[in-house]
């Protein structure tokens, strides 16, 4: 992919692109996390093809084989599951399904919700008052409710789990959005703007998308985790997504009960989940000081120390 | 340091005087849920039973679980009077703890209030249902009671509907009154109730002066209380908390766990089919890895302890290859055997029950058939346990657990064989017929009956038997108290002694 | 002033009767608890008497009338489950909730702000990487896993705390520090991200030149402008709190109404579920309005 884009790309960019490369060269931690969410990703792409049969296959007489043994074989290093299923092989297949759900979820919810969120922040009329109102109503409805709801009359597949947690994240999106959108909009330079006869549209995605963004995604970055966490709360009251699918949360449930028996069960997903979200947020946290001009010098004096 | 020594010493201090609080003759009882009454109509539910039957509200008989044998309680001895009518010798010198004397109004106003429709009580639905009970006060010491149609264990089922005072109201009650050793002294909703020990109670005196029930739901703080001194008896634990052998018993719990197939659907309308998967399945293999050890292979229907379980049907063998030549016998005679059969399990119905179906999915599996996994909370399984099923024109089986604890099969062969069983999925005039002949035996034609109703279930394979479970008890070791097979519907703290 | 409260009664108003009228008939959709109470092998007719006991033999709109009416009455109807008034039930259970949340949410607040805002006066310093590091790590764990071994290591190794319940105060130190650490991860670093805008913005630029001290910077200038997405978040968790903290209540033994709430939805207690949203609703309903004038407060050239 990466080979690809630099052999194909002309000069420029392709010095655009060593920038960039050296910029996250210069924060060793953002690097490492952008390595290990390649990794998983590539685990979330290629895994469900490559694993599904190691990942089922059970032996009830090795069920919760502990990690560290190599005499089981190398995809038994982690341990084997409650059926004795190589955990490994098992955290890898269910990297697709933990993706597509965190990640669909998340990307819903904050699409619509800051939508909804711009439109009630910089609107002064009905839609103002409307809005909020609708976050109100979504933040009391109970999300287990919600859940119960939706997947008694739909399957619990990954679709509905999707749609479900993207609900249910909505106003956290909304809210913030419109708290912003108000402080942002009084400032001077939107109001110049706005004096000066800018188009509405112009304004928006010009002046004041640019300043809320980086608190979107910290909290978009954070809620990848509350979204698995949720995910594994819905599969353990029984409304989530069920075996023989597997995800992360789903495997943390499940080791629930050997906690205190065999803890590598719901440990390893437990850290994939951990890991992951740290990975995003040290990642969102680089992004954001390299694509501010007033910032990135911390980056700049980072790299040409290092080399 | 010398402020932080004292902080530790204090907290330690604390830590270790918390068991000396409760103890002499006080005990802690942690309970795996909350109870949502206190009426003794419900009694049958287990954690209200295990907090109200025979402690605070008694029966007019009761069963002993060890030799299936009826005892006295408030009666102290009936006869059968022809005709579906049982006469009754109540007790003389009892109270209930209100003071007031016990006498045939009681049990009158009790068995009214039991099966009314105005109270929806578990009891009267779940013993009483299907039959028209009258009364006749005889003198205050004697009542006549008659069932239409004539029940042979009428007796037996008086072991299960809880005497109450006959100016309790028809309406749920939150301060039960009964004739037992304990009253209900305090309930605080969500948080814990406590009994006390009555002093007129009409038998001898037990040992415990108060105990207190405490509800928590996780598993695994539950056991953590009585190695923190915070409960002496916790009557369920998960098998996979029991590693400590001096606390830690196993019981014969009256639970079976099956399949049930749904005969009216291809390909499960082929018995070949049923056959083979009976066949498909390595039931040993199970045996202490997600069913505890202690657990038994299941042949039919009722726990080892009941009438006419003693019958000699003998467990499927694990034959994987006999299953496939089954299978392909029955695919040359155009059975459907590639369809999608859907095998649907409660969550939570005991314990690694997912794991277990998703074991039994590969056994299934691996002889070739296509089975598809639908775990589903309670009120989903409801409906696809009961008739009319669920699943609607598609084959599909149902992961259930079954509780007889009270001894006699008459509570489970009917509902889960008969054509008309709520949850049978079978239909055979045969069985239908030995079904209703040993409905109505009596003496010892009445086990030999069963054995011929259980024996045709068995030819028909009819069901997927897999265990008779165990459950785990931790109990403190300052008690004298071994959990038993009632363990699951009830706790006398009568039975409970100190070391 | 006035005037905005009185709009935004009434739009809250209407914005809870149109979420009444959503669970009613929703929920509803979703089965009914008749072959839950009753024992599977229950006769038809034992049914048909418990549907007819219960109102749930009418046709939906007959049954939603007449919970309307009684609501007008102020009934809430009864617990099926557990024979009692629904509304009792619940207060019994939200006051619990409520307790905890604000001890909580109190604690979070305080610690989340000081500790963000620090971070973010010296970002990439040793400090802003350990606390973004531990309040990821926090933010991330499954709350069970914390809570089991807390228990194992503070209850049954140290003898310190006991495991669950409710009595002592030593008993809500447990639930308090677990439900503590996930909306702690959370707000700490929305303070972070959003006090390091407002410390590159224009007029803590001016109070810089100006000569005013790090400090007073941080805490006074750029804090009462980073706030407002702060509130946002905090009032996002705190309401996730009331509505209940299912897996520490359920672990702790603590009565609270996100336990009510899961049982009744399972077992389709029709009357506790609109009961407990009723309640928790009009709680953050409150909340957001009381949210909406601090924004205003914080900010004067916001105005409704």
């Amino acid at each position: 992919m990466t080979q690809a884009t630099e052999s194909a790309a002309p000069e420029k960019e392709r010095s655009g692109f060593r920038t960039w490369l050296s910029l996250l060269w210069a924060d060793k931690l953002a690097f490492f996390a952008a390595v290990f969410l390649l990794i998983v990703l590539l685990c979330a792409i290629l895994g469900p093809w490559l694993l599904d049969g190691v990942a089922t296959k059970q032996n009830l007489r090795g069920r919760n084989a502990p990690p560290f043994d190599l005499s089981r074989g190398f995809m038994m290093i982690l341990g084997g599951d409650q059926l004795g299923r190589p955990l490994l092989a098992r955290l890898i297949v269910a990297a697709g399904n933990t993706m597509a759900v965190a990640a669909g979820a998340v990307m819903l919810a904050m699409l619509i919700g800051s939508t909804l969120g711009l439109i009630a922040g910089y609107s002064r009329g009905r839609m103002a008052e409307l809005i909020p109102r609708l976050a109100d109503v979504i933040m009391s409805f109970p999300s287990l409710l919600l859940a119960v709801i939706v997947l008694y009359m739909l399957d619990p597949s990954v679709g509905n789990i999707i749609l479900v947690l993207a609900i249910t994240r909505i106003p956290v999106y909304l809210r913030t959005t419109r708290a912003e959108v108000l402080e942002v909009r009084e400032r001077m330079f939107v109001q110049a703007a706005t004096v000066m006869g800018a188009p509405t549209r112009r304004i928006i995605f010009r002046h004041i998308l640019p300043m809320i963004l980086p608190t979107i995604l910290t909290i978009a970055t954070l809620d990848f985790s509350f979204v698995m966490l949720a995910e594994s709360s819905l599969s353990f009251l029984g409304i989530g997504i069920q075996p023989p699918e597997i995800t992360w949360g789903l495997m943390v449930s499940q080791g629930r009960p050997y906690l205190t028996s065999a803890w590598w069960l719901s440990f390893w997903p437990g850290l994939a989940i951990i890991l992951t979200t740290l990975s995003l947020n040290l990642l969102s946290n680089w992004m954001r000081v390299a694509l501010d001009p007033t910032q990135r010098w911390r980056l700049e004096i980072g790299a040409r120390k290092h080399g | 340091m010398n402020c932080r020594a004292t902080l530790l010493g204090g907290a330690t201090l604390l830590a270790l005087s918390a068991p000396a609080f409760a103890a002499d003759t006080d005990v802690i009882i942690a309970l795996n849920e909350e109870l949502e009454t206190v009426e003794p109509c419900m009694a049958s539910q287990s954690n209200i039973g295990r907090v109200i039957l025979q402690n605070i509200s008694e029966t007019l008989t009761e069963l002993n679980t060890e030799d299936g044998s009826l005892m006295p309680r408030l009666a102290e001895s009936w006869e059968d009077m022809g005709n579906g009518t049982w006469r009754f010798h109540l007790r003389p010198g009892v109270s209930f703890s209100d003071g007031s004397a016990f006498d045939a109004a009681d049990v009158k106003h009790s068995i009214e209030r039991t099966v009314s429709p105005d109270l929806t009580c578990e009891i009267g639905a779940k013993f009483f249902g299907g039959m028209t009970l009258t009364t006749a006060v005889v003198d205050d010491a004697t009542i006549d009671i008659t069932s239409d149609p004539a029940q042979p264990i009428l007796p037996l089922l008086f072991s299960t509907l809880t005497i109450v005072p006959s100016e309790t109201p028809m309406e749920f009650t939150r301060q039960p009154i009964g004739t037992g050793p304990y009253v209900l002294s305090e309930w605080n909703a969500g948080q814990n109730i406590i009994l006390d020990r009555r002093d007129d109670y009409w038998g001898e005196a037990p040992v415990v002066t108060k105990a207190t029930y405490l509800f928590r739901t996780d598993d695994a703080v539950r056991a953590a209380m009585v190695p923190a001194g915070e409960a002496d008896i916790v009557p369920l634990i998960n098998q996979n908390d029991a590693t400590n052998p001096a606390t830690d018993f196993a019981y014969p719990n009256s639970e079976t766990t099956y399949l049930r197939l749904d005969s009216s659907k291809a390909p499960l309308n082929d018995i070949r089919i049923r056959e083979a998967m009976n066949l498909a399945v390595d039931r040993e293999a199970f045996l202490g890895t997600l069913v505890p050890a202690d657990a038994t292979l299941a042949t039919h229907m009722t726990p080892p302890t009941a009438l006419g379980a003693d019958v000699d049907l003998g467990v499927p063998p694990y034959d994987p290859d006999r299953a496939r030549a089954l299978i392909e016998e029955a695919k040359a005679a155009g059975v459907p055997v590639d369809t999608e059969i859907t095998l649907i399990g409660r969550l939570g119905n005991y314990p690694n029950v997912t794991e277990v179906l998703e074991a039994l999915q590969q056994m299934f599996a691996d002889v070739g058939l296509n089975v598809k996994l639908e775990m589903v909370e309670v009120a989903e399984w409801v409906e696809h346990y009961s008739k009319p099923f669920a699943a609607g024109d598609k084959p599909a089986m149902v992961s259930a657990m079954h509780d007889n604890n009270r001894g006699d099969p008459v509570f489970s062969m009917y509902f889960k064989y008969a054509c008309d069983g709520l949850q049978s999925g079978i239909c055979d005039e045969e069985l239908d017929k030995l079904i209703a002949d040993a409905t109505a035996a009596t003496g010892d034609a009445r086990a030999e009956a069963w054995r011929a109703a259980f024996q045709k279930a068995h030819d028909l394979w009819a069901d997927i038997f897999l265990f008779h479970m165990v459950g785990f008890s931790r109990v403190s070791e300052r008690l004298d108290f071994k959990p038993t097979i009632a363990t699951n519907s009830e706790l006398q703290l009568s039975q409970i002694k100190f070391k | 002033m006035k005037k905005f409260l009185f709009k935004r009664a009434i739009s809250s108003a209407i914005s809870l009767l149109l979420l009444i009228v959503a669970v009613f008939f929703l929920s509803r959709l979703t089965g009914d608890p008749t072959d839950l109470y009753l024992p599977v092998d229950a006769s038809q007719e034992a049914r048909d008497n418990f549907r007819a006991i219960n109102g749930l033999d009418q046709p939906l709109i007959v049954q939603f009338g007449r919970y309307v009416w009684d609501v007008l009455h102020l009934d809430f109807g009864d617990s099926i489950r557990r024979a009692r008034p629904a509304l009792e039930v619940v207060i019994e259970a939200f006051a619990w909730t409520l307790q905890l949340a604000l001890i909580t949410m109190f604690l979070v607040s305080l610690a989340a702000i000081i500790l963000g805002s620090l971070a973010a006066f010296k970002v990439g310093g040793f400090f802003d990487r350990i606390a973004t590091f531990f309040s990821l790590i926090g933010a991330a764990a499954p709350d069970f896993w914390v809570a089991i071994v807390a228990i194992v290591i503070f209850s049954l190794g140290l003898g310190w705390l006991p495991t669950s319940g409710t009595g002592t105060p030593l008993h809500w130190i447990l639930p308090i520090a677990v439900l503590f650490i996930r909306p702690f991860g959370l707000i700490l670093q929305v303070v972070r991200g959003s006090m390091i805008n407002a410390l590159s913005s224009a007029y803590v630029k001016t109070a810089r030149a100006k000569g005013v001290t790090p400090k007073k910077q941080v805490f006074v200038h750029a804090l009462r402008n980073g706030m407002l997405p702060v509130i946002t978040v905090i009032g996002d968790q705190a309401a996730g709190m009331l509505n209940g903290a299912v897996i520490v209540e359920t672990i702790f033994g603590f009565p609270g109404v996100g336990k009510l709430m899961i049982d009744s939805i399972l077992q389709r207690d029709f009357s506790v579920i609109l009961a407990a949203i009723m309640v928790t609703a009009i709680a953050i309903f409150l909340m957001n309005i009381l949210i909406d004038l601090a924004y205003a407060a914080l900010d004067p050239r916001i105005r409704y």
